[in-house]
């Protein structure tokens, strides 16, 4: 079943290392909300009787929409998109902008999921990434999402930040735990170009752990949790069974997505396509009625087969009889060549018809995907 | 016979020899200004303009009408202008009989003024001194005269000054070379002697031949044969090179023209060589004749195994306007098929390299150059010629070692003696002598072994020297030296692609460095890789590029996921690239590491 993802590109100041779109002022938010719920009005007749499984409130900071803001922004929604009852509809929030009453309010719309860009349980490590909140404010937000109903609760941690030991690392992961979150994103400090945190490596002002104390903490990290019972089922990602993120698992499983927003993707039918990355062009293009396309590209056999491969490896493996019914070949013909090494160097797993990042491979998935796609 | 004159003009680089070329075309009508647009008319192929050197010999004929009434048959032969051609210079030198030199006012004599020139005289030539770019404000015009004076030991009234860039003192030129050049001397009914100063290849006519006829006539139709190989031709066609070719019916003594005679393969219209009659032929060829081999050697390959036959067509096309080309097909461990190419020099080397990338669109990878070296065997007493390292015999064998040595002429402001000085020593050279030119200029003579030159010499000379001194070189002899072959070893199994001769003295320093900036050349990757120098089996140096630990993307969401797939398509092409040694992925700079190392 298809999915459906919203841009909010406002944030209270820009995180020295995100390159996610959004600007730093919310002046246009008012008119960025009419020009949104025109584009869903206007694009209802793409979806026509299809029947989705989720929404994703990205962004940016979606928990800067106010309660009425967000009502009618899921009215909206619902009155133009058949969501099935059981969907998941999850937003992002960044703790420092949650109030009980807020989150209250959210719950009532329908939001069922909620998604904490907590990044770390250390004030000093929360300064160096530039987030807006303290540590004690995302405890009281995830306190207080407990507290307006949500059970499924995730939170976005970093690791790798300049300087972090492992048992810093360890620490966060731990009140994470205890703080009965059902889901646990960990990602790696990653230098984006364009970004804050790329000029200051470059000016030397930052320098990044070494890729060995990447590797030892991302393996710290996988063990940690296998440990608690939570399964990596992406690279990145940990949930507790039955709590997996089931928008995201649709990326992953190549299921179509509709994109809205500035800078939203989405993937309809094999073609993929996607809007202008201004918020300004974004308001202006709506207003005048126009929908704000920024570019899109036809997916070829060729080019689903390759985002297949690596999507799939990063998560559930590469399913060869499923292969077969969305390609029409066989797998091990197609990349029997490619294969056979890495099975051979137990970079690879074969289990039965599905091929997985061996232990060691999770550690080399790029390099693994560059050889196989 | 008493109307013609054969005249080239002779430069170091840039100092105004095709610009003068286009002045005196236009001066004389041969030319007008439109057609001269911006282009120089001598050099016609991309990569010489770009570079400023004409890389293939071509003549023109202009018509000047001269003081004394008589109109003038005046033909200008060019003349390449690097020391890697300066065999080709020798024989077109002997086409002529004057020369114009040209001397840019605002840099004086340099290396290649005085190597042409010392070739000139050796071919008898009137010697017509220029001194180029005097409307400049740096020029030293009465420092460079006496330079000049010095060193031809001509009046200070016989230099004649020039702006080629203005056009004034042109006409003094052509003047000039009516009045000083002394026409060709030759009997119309001697047996014919034609020497080949060039030839180049032409899709559907064969081999055109650029000639001068010393003795003799060469009629359409007759039959005709070279000196060096005995092959026999018909003439299927004679004419003289204005803008383009005209056919005349015959060629006689004192003329210079173009023969076509159904030649397929240029490698048969050697220059240098005698082209007489089949039927009454000359006694003896005309001197000097020499055959051009290759000095320098190198591996080129393709990127992708799939190229191979790409490249040998491309090679081969190559060659039919380049007889010095030399190729033969190798294979190595590392790189797989491709070919061993012999080249005049490194400069050669460079544009063959450039023209398979460009004109042809190849990829390719170079491995570094060597000179050839022989190798005598302790118990055959066997010759070896070795121009592949990887090639060397096994130690144990060896007898002793040859390698060729060059006698290098440097010019140099003389503040910057002591750094050339100590650059030639680096490069095991040996000095010889230093005169002066002037109390500021020095003309050093060493001599160097050419492996030592082969690569990044230029460079360094420019760099300590401010970019002031200019070099030449001619090779000299050959020398028993104290010569080891070193080999690289990637996790232990040697690529023979990185192998290399240098001398003892050298080896434990070039091996050291050498692993260090393949150290910095190979990526990390999932594996160790251990970098070792060795000669035979004793290793004399070690680096590791540490095993990579992790490379996984953290975040591929909806929006990330085009962007990822470009990526990883950038990726594979870039893995295209490198060549895998057993596990070990190296990308191609480190097979020309070498050439970039630092002092």
């Amino acid at each position: 079943m298809p999915h459906l993802y919203i841009h909010i590109p406002f944030c209270e100041t820009k995180c020295i290392y995100c390159d996610f779109y959004s600007v730093e002022s919310t002046d246009e938010k008012g008119r960025f909300l009419e020009a949104l719920l025109w584009e869903l009005e206007e694009r209802a007749g793409e979806a026509g009787d299809t029947v989705f499984e989720s929404v994703f409130l990205g962004g940016g900071t979606p928990s800067l929409l106010d309660a009425g803001q967000m009502e009618r922004l899921m009215n909206t929604l619902r009155k133009h998109y058949r969501i099935t009852p059981d969907a998941e509809v999850t937003t992002e929030a960044n703790p420092g902008t949650t109030s009980l009453e807020k989150l209250r309010a959210y719950r009532e719309l329908g939001i069922n999921r909620i998604s904490f860009g907590v990044q770390s349980f250390h004030d000093d490590d929360l300064k160096f990434l530039s987030r807006i909140h303290t540590a004690d404010e995302a405890r009281e937000s995830i306190a207080n999402a407990h507290e307006a109903g949500f059970d499924n609760i995730n939170l976005d941690l970093m690791f790798s930040l300049p300087g972090q030991t492992p048992q810093r690392w360890k620490a966060n992961l731990e009140e994470a735990r205890q703080l009965e979150t059902k889901h646990i994103s960990c990602y790696s400090l990653t230098v984006e170009n364009g970004t804050a945190l790329a000029t200051m490596v470059r000016n030397r002002a930052v320098t990044m752990p070494p890729n060995e104390s990447d590797a030892l903490l991302f393996e710290r990290t996988m063990s940690t949790m296998a440990e608690w019972g939570f399964r990596q089922y992406e690279i990145s990602n940990y949930a507790l069974p039955g709590y997996e993120c089931r928008h995201n698992l649709g990326y992953w499983r190549l299921a179509d997505y509709l994109g809205f927003g500035p800078s939203a993707h989405g993937t309809w039918n094999e073609h993929r396509r996607w809007n202008v990355s201004n918020l300004r062009s974004y308001i202006e293009a709506c207003e005048r009625k126009e929908l704000p396309i920024a570019g899109g590209e036809y997916l070829t056999r060729e080019m689903r087969q390759e985002e297949f491969i690596y999507l799939r490896l990063r998560s559930e493996g590469i399913n060869s009889i499923e292969y077969e019914a969305r390609f029409g070949s066989d797998f091990y013909t197609d990349r029997g060549a490619q294969l056979q090494p890495l099975l051979a160097g137990e970079l690879l797993i074969d289990r039965e018809g599905t091929i997985k990042l061996s232990e060691k491979g999770i550690l080399f998935a790029d390099e693994i995907c560059t050889r196989l796609a | 016979m008493d109307l013609i004159r054969n005249f080239c003009i002779i430069a170091h680089i840039d100092h105004g020899k095709s610009t003068l070329a286009d002045r005196l075309l236009e001066t004389t009508g041969t030319i007008t200004e439109r057609e001269l647009k911006t282009a120089q008319v001598l050099d016609d192929m991309d990569l010489e303009q770009e570079r400023g050197i004409t890389i293939k010999l071509h003549a023109i004929q202009m018509k000047y009408k001269h003081t004394d009434g008589e109109t003038y048959t005046l033909n200008l032969i060019d003349t390449p202008g690097h020391v890697d051609f300066s065999y080709e210079v020798s024989r077109s030198l002997n086409a002529c009989e004057g020369a114009i030199l040209v001397v840019d006012a605002t840099q004086g004599i340099e290396a290649q003024t005085i190597s042409n020139l010392y070739l000139a005289v050796e071919a008898g030539l009137e010697i017509i001194p220029v001194i180029n770019k005097v409307d400049l404000q740096s020029a030293m015009v009465d420092q460079v005269s006496q330079g000049i004076m010095e060193l031809i030991g001509c009046k200070k009234e016989e230099i004649i000054p020039v702006s080629a860039k203005e056009g004034t003192g042109v006409p003094d030129v052509l003047r000039a070379v009516v009045e000083r050049v002394p026409p060709p001397v030759g009997d119309p009914n001697a047996p014919l002697q034609a020497l080949i100063f060039d030839s180049v290849y032409d899709t559907y006519r064969g081999a055109v031949v650029y000639c001068r006829v010393m003795q003799g006539t060469m009629k359409q139709g007759d039959e005709i044969k070279f000196f060096s190989n005995k092959k026999e031709f018909e003439v299927e066609e004679v004419g003289i090179l204005h803008m383009k070719k005209i056919k005349t019916g015959e060629l006689t003594a004192g003329d210079v023209g173009f023969m076509i005679a159904g030649v397929k393969d240029v490698g048969d219209t050697n220059v240098g060589d005698t082209i007489t009659h089949v039927k009454g032929a000359a006694e003896k060829p005309l001197p000097g004749y020499k055959e051009v081999k290759p000095m320098v050697f190198s591996g080129i390959y393709p990127t992708t195994s799939d190229d191979f036959e790409d490249l040998r067509e491309a090679l081969s096309k190559l060659r039919l306007n380049d007889s010095a080309i030399n190729y033969v097909p190798e294979s190595s461990a590392a790189l797989g098929f491709g070919f061993r190419c012999g080249f005049l020099g490194l400069l050669h080397m460079e544009i063959v390299q450039e023209r398979l990338e460009r004109e042809f669109d190849l990829s390719i990878i170079t491995t570094v150059p060597n000179v050839e070296y022989l190798v005598y065997l302790k118990n055959s007493g066997e010759e070896v010629i070795v121009d592949n390292p990887s090639d060397m015999p096994d130690p144990a064998e060896i007898d002793y070692i040859v390698e060729p040595y060059i006698k290098a002429q440097i010019i140099t402001p003389s503040d910057y003696m002591g750094n050339i000085m100590k650059l030639c020593m680096d490069r095991r050279g040996e000095y010889i002598n230093t005169t002066y030119l002037d109390p500021t200029r020095a003309d050093v003579e060493f001599e160097l072994p050419l492996a030592e030159i082969i690569f990044d010499f230029y460079d360094k000379l420019k760099s300590v020297s401010r970019g002031y001194a200019s070099f030449d070189y001619n090779f000299h002899e050959n020398r028993q030296t104290d010569l080891v072959k070193l080999d690289i070893l990637l996790n232990g199994e040697p690529v023979d692609a990185l192998s290399s001769i240098v001398h003892r003295t050298k080896a434990y320093e070039w091996g050291r460095r050498l692993c260090r900036k393949l150290k910095d050349l190979i990526p990390r990757q999932m594996y160790e890789v251990i970098i070792q120098a060795a000669i035979g089996n004793k290793v004399i140096a070690r680096d590791v590029v540490k095993a990579l630990r992790k490379n996984v993307t953290a975040k591929c969401y909806g929006g990330d996921i085009s962007r990822k797939r470009k990526l990883l398509e950038k990726q594979k092409e870039g893995k295209k690239r490198m060549k895998q040694v057993g596990t070990i992925e190296v990308p191609q700079e480190a097979f020309l590491a070498v050439l970039s190392i630092d002092d």
